[in-house]
């Protein structure tokens, strides 16, 4: 496939992807106004759109699937049937199902048929029409020719020349056919057409490749061209190829023998030839059970090749592993290309800060070429505005990668839809802040960590109707997501007015894994991040929704990685906040620049308290060695990071150093370093993409001067002091 | 066609210097008296020593990272590696900076010798020395006009010592 038409296809998938989400969208809305034309018509568009783009890809199980579900919304749109629920919930189980197809051609997996057709077949009668020969699973071996169920026929036919001068019409022809059933796809080959001057208008030059799906026999449909059959080209062919649309599959599902495990059974993808052994077993020649054993003493050409001595098993492995890696290889090609759909105001707004910026660097370099020192100030002034239009470029360049929240939110509604059913409560959801734009990556991860709190809040936070009535509350539950920006980060609340967490219950819980002592006495700021241990779960009960304690710590892992923090707020009988404090872009941290001996750290501001000169007399140590310094009050433990990082410090007095207070998690420690540089943004760069995770070391960034420096990771530096041995420094 | 013309004239001009195209061709540098061997299609670029950043709490033989052109890269003491003894660093010591399974990594050598085309026939494996002298990272020993150059494992030699790293922090935390 050319490059072209896959940058094509890509387009496709992404436009698809849209589409989709706006019938969904579209059909969640409906479910409420039901007599919404306009919201239908939309739906019916999005729908179209996707129908005909995968016509013209030739991707026929989707357009086929499309077809049918455009066929029920037309009804729909023309009034002739009314919105009602069975009819909204088969549309949006259709929307699922094309969501895979549409997934299964992009990345080449499989569907399953089985739902495919269950839901055609739904999809049709719902319609009104006649159910098409459902294909069922018969227990007689039946062979597919004489079977009476519908069959794809794949027809080219090229007419004769004289077919105009007789006063025959191919669209008769074309209309007869599609009174016998579904013409999925008519191909017009106009490639004999000659140019305008040389043209014969009485002769036809066009030839058709059709595709049509009928319970007529191939006798019937030859009948049709029983006028044109002279002189004209003409091939029918029943064609059972998975490409070729849904239901020719019905052909395989009666054979029941067949389907089950052996691979090498499987009907060829592309309409080819079927392997000799389907046609043996079809015929009744061998049982299946034959032929698998057959295939099992079949050798591979690999270990033919060997005992033949005609390559070493070494030669072997290598040419195999070339082989997997080629596999690898195309595959991950398949799912790795990533785009982005950038607002045009946001372009033009960037061209122009360009244009300055050349302007600038226009004035800078006339001056340079002519300087004398009176002009100084001028030189200033214009280093000045150099620095102005490199910041915006950056903001606005950064800018790019930011998108609405609202793309991560879109899918609650559907979610929070089929919770709500799944556990008989009454939710619903109100989002707010959807504009509030961050990263593409920041976006694209937190969608599940986000899905887990909101089934967690839906599933255990909510109570159901009857005790929210017993408790004066509503009988609809609230579950709100809310984003908003808080200084330089973001902020997301998962917020439900449900039963709150209970105390007690995590104390026990806590108590029982051996989390906590019997008689600790605990705050709740220290109880209620228990609920991130791995493994901890106080629902009574497992849902297939949550329970099993899995989740809230994956939650807290992924915001973490993200350089983010969670946090809770709960009453009981009130309800419970969840709090994502997030980056607003993971490539540039506002940092502190701090010394130690000759080398240069950043600190990440976010993570910076305060920074003190320690007075004589506040530092004091436990058994000997642990050192706390007594900051307003309170004893904080204090690292020294050159022996952290083993680094040459030029103090080793705390008196004559700075020390940094830190919070991380919570905690807040005192590090001390030399001196502190400044402040300023940096970019970061990763260590892991040519070397490896570095404790202590959160990433590198490059200084002003050229060389590396490193950012601090505050928890890992924690980590390390705790140990007290630094990590491999022995090797 | 002026793509194809080109390589055809590039391999006779190289058959005519002596260069085959067949991959056996090794970039030589020198540590101490020794000559060593890398794949010259390993080798992205040859550049001067400039001073490095320290990682903290990594082996000894983990010089540092550098900035190349916008990527850090991890710089390697072959000297230190080899357990060899450290020389202070001259206008001949260079990194060699090579490519290994997409991680992009430097290594501090004496001095960059020659490039040298080397005949299969002319490999040996590498020498058994059992415990006493670690051979594991050579891939053979080639032959050039009496010289002796010991052709490195890359990918033995810099990613098992990395995943070394990895599990030996593992153990540790």
């Amino acid at each position: 496939m050319s490059d072209e038409f896959a940058q094509f296809q890509e387009a496709f998938f992404e436009e698809a992807a849209e589409h989709l989400a706006i019938v969904e969208e579209g059909l969640l809305a409906l479910e409420q106004y039901p007599k919404d034309l306009e919201l239908l018509a939309k739906i019916f568009r999005s729908a179209h759109s996707i129908k005909g783009a995968s016509g013209m890809f030739g991707f026929n199980a989707v357009t086929q699937f499309t077809h049918k579900m455009e066929t029920l919304l037309d009804l729909l749109r023309n009034g002739e049937k009314a919105v009602s629920p069975p009819i909204a919930d088969l549309l949006l189980k259709s929307t699922d199902c094309l969501k895979a197809l549409i997934e299964a051609v992009k990345s080449g997996g499989a569907v399953d048929d089985e739902v495919v057709q269950r839901l055609t077949a739904e999809l049709a009668s719902a319609s009104g029409a006649q159910p098409p020969a459902v294909p069922q699973k018969q227990s007689v071996a039946v062979s597919p020719q004489s079977a009476s169920q519908e069959r794809s026929y794949l027809i080219k036919w090229t007419p004769p020349e004289w077919l105009f001068q007789r006063g025959l019409d191919p669209l008769q022809v074309l209309k007869e056919l599609n009174g016998f059933g579904d013409l999925s796809s008519v191909t017009l080959d106009m490639s004999r057409v000659p140019d305008l001057a040389e043209i014969d208008p009485e002769k036809c030059y066009l030839s058709w490749e059709l595709q049509l799906l009928t319970g007529k026999d191939q006798k019937t449909i030859e009948s049709v061209f029983e006028f044109v059959h002279e002189d004209s080209t003409l091939s029918i062919e029943e064609i059972r190829s998975q490409e070729s649309g849904v239901r020719s599959n019905a052909a395989y599902d009666s054979i029941p023998s067949i389907t089950p495990h052996p691979s090498s059974l499987r009907p060829q993808e592309d309409g080819g030839p079927k392997p000799l052994g389907t046609i043996l077993v079809e015929s009744g020649v061998v049982s299946p059970a034959v032929l698998e054993q057959a295939l099992s003493q079949q050798k591979r050409v690999g270990e033919i090749l060997v005992e033949q001595k005609a390559v070493t098993p070494r030669q072997l492995e290598q040419a195999l592993n070339t082989q997997r890696q080629q596999e690898a290889a195309s595959h991950t090609k398949k799912t790795d290309t990533t785009s982005i759909r950038v607002d045009t105001a946001k372009i033009d707004k960037l061209i122009n800060l360009v244009g300055e910026l050349v302007i600038t660097q226009s004035m800078l370099s006339d001056l340079g070429s002519r300087f004398e020192i009176k002009q100084l100030p001028v030189l200033l002034e214009r280093v000045a505005q150099l620095e102005r239009n490199t910041r915006e470029i950056q903001e606005r360049v950064m800018g790019i990668r930011m998108l609405p929240i609202g793309t991560a939110f879109s899918r609650f509604p559907r979610l929070v839809r089929d919770l709500s059913t799944k556990a008989g409560k009454k939710i619903q959801l109100v989002l707010s802040g959807e504009e509030t734009e961050l990263d593409k990556t920041v976006i694209e991860s937190i969608g599940d960590p986000l899905t887990h709190l909101v089934r967690n809040s839906a599933d255990h936070g909510l109570e159901p109707p009857e005790e929210r009535l017993d408790n004066n509350k509503s009988e609809v539950g609230t579950i709100r997501l809310n984003a908003f920006h808080e200084g330089g980060s973001i902020c997301i609340t998962v917020e439900d007015d449900g039963r709150g967490l209970s105390r007690d219950k995590i104390i026990a819980k806590a108590i029982k894994q051996g989390l906590i002592g019997e008689n600790e006495k605990l705050s709740d700021d220290q109880i209620w991040p228990l609920i991130f241990r791995p493994g901890f779960s106080t629902a009574e009960k497992v849902t297939d929704v949550s329970g099993r304690g899995v989740g809230m710590d994956v939650v807290k892992r992924n915001i973490e990685a993200l350089g983010g923090t969670v946090s809770i707020k709960t009453v009981t009988g009130k309800g419970t906040t969840f709090t994502l404090k997030l980056p607003l872009t993971l490539a540039i941290i506002e940092g502190m620049t701090v010394r130690v001996g000759k080398e240069t750290y950043i600190v990440p501001l976010l993570s910076i308290l305060e920074s003190i000169q320690p007075k004589a007399g506040t530092i004091k140590t436990v058994v000997g060695k642990g050192e706390l310094i007594n900051v307003r009050g309170t004893y904080l433990p204090m690292i020294r990071m050159y022996e952290v990082f083993i680094l040459e410090p030029e103090y080793t007095n705390p008196m004559k150093s700075i020390l940094l207070i830190l919070e991380t998690e919570g905690e807040r420690v005192a590090v001390m370093v030399d001196e502190i540089l400044g402040q300023q943004q940096v970019v970061i760069k990763s260590m892991e993409q040519n070397f490896r995770k570095v404790e202590g070391i959160a990433g590198a960034t490059i200084l002003g001067d050229g060389t590396v420096g490193f950012i601090l990771d505050v928890r890992g530096l924690l980590e390390i002091a705790r140990q007290g041995t630094p990590v491999s420094a022995v090797a | 066609m002026a793509a194809a013309a080109l390589e055809t004239a590039t391999k006779e001009l190289n058959q005519q210097i002596g260069l085959t195209t067949d991959g056996s061709q090794f970039l030589t540098f020198n540590l101490g008296e020794e000559l060593y061997g890398v794949d010259i299609l390993r080798v992205q670029e040859i550049k001067g020593y400039t001073a490095v950043t320290k990682i903290p709490n990594t082996p000894s033989h983990i010089k540092g990272v550098l900035n190349l052109r916008g990527t850090i890269v991890p710089i390697i003491e072959l000297r230190t590696k080899f357990n060899m003894p450290t020389i202070d660093y001259t206008a001949f010591t260079v990194i060699i900076v090579v490519v290994v399974r997409d991680k992009v990594m430097g290594l501090v050598v004496d001095a960059v010798s020659d490039v040298l085309n080397i005949d299969k026939k002319d490999i040996q494996p590498p020498p058994q020395f059992g415990a006493k002298v670690d051979v594991s990272f050579l891939n053979g020993i080639g032959k050039s006009n009496d010289k002796l150059v010991a052709l490195l494992d890359m990918d033995r030699l810099l990613l098992d010592d990395e995943m070394q790293d990895g599990t030996k922090a593992e153990k540790a935390a």
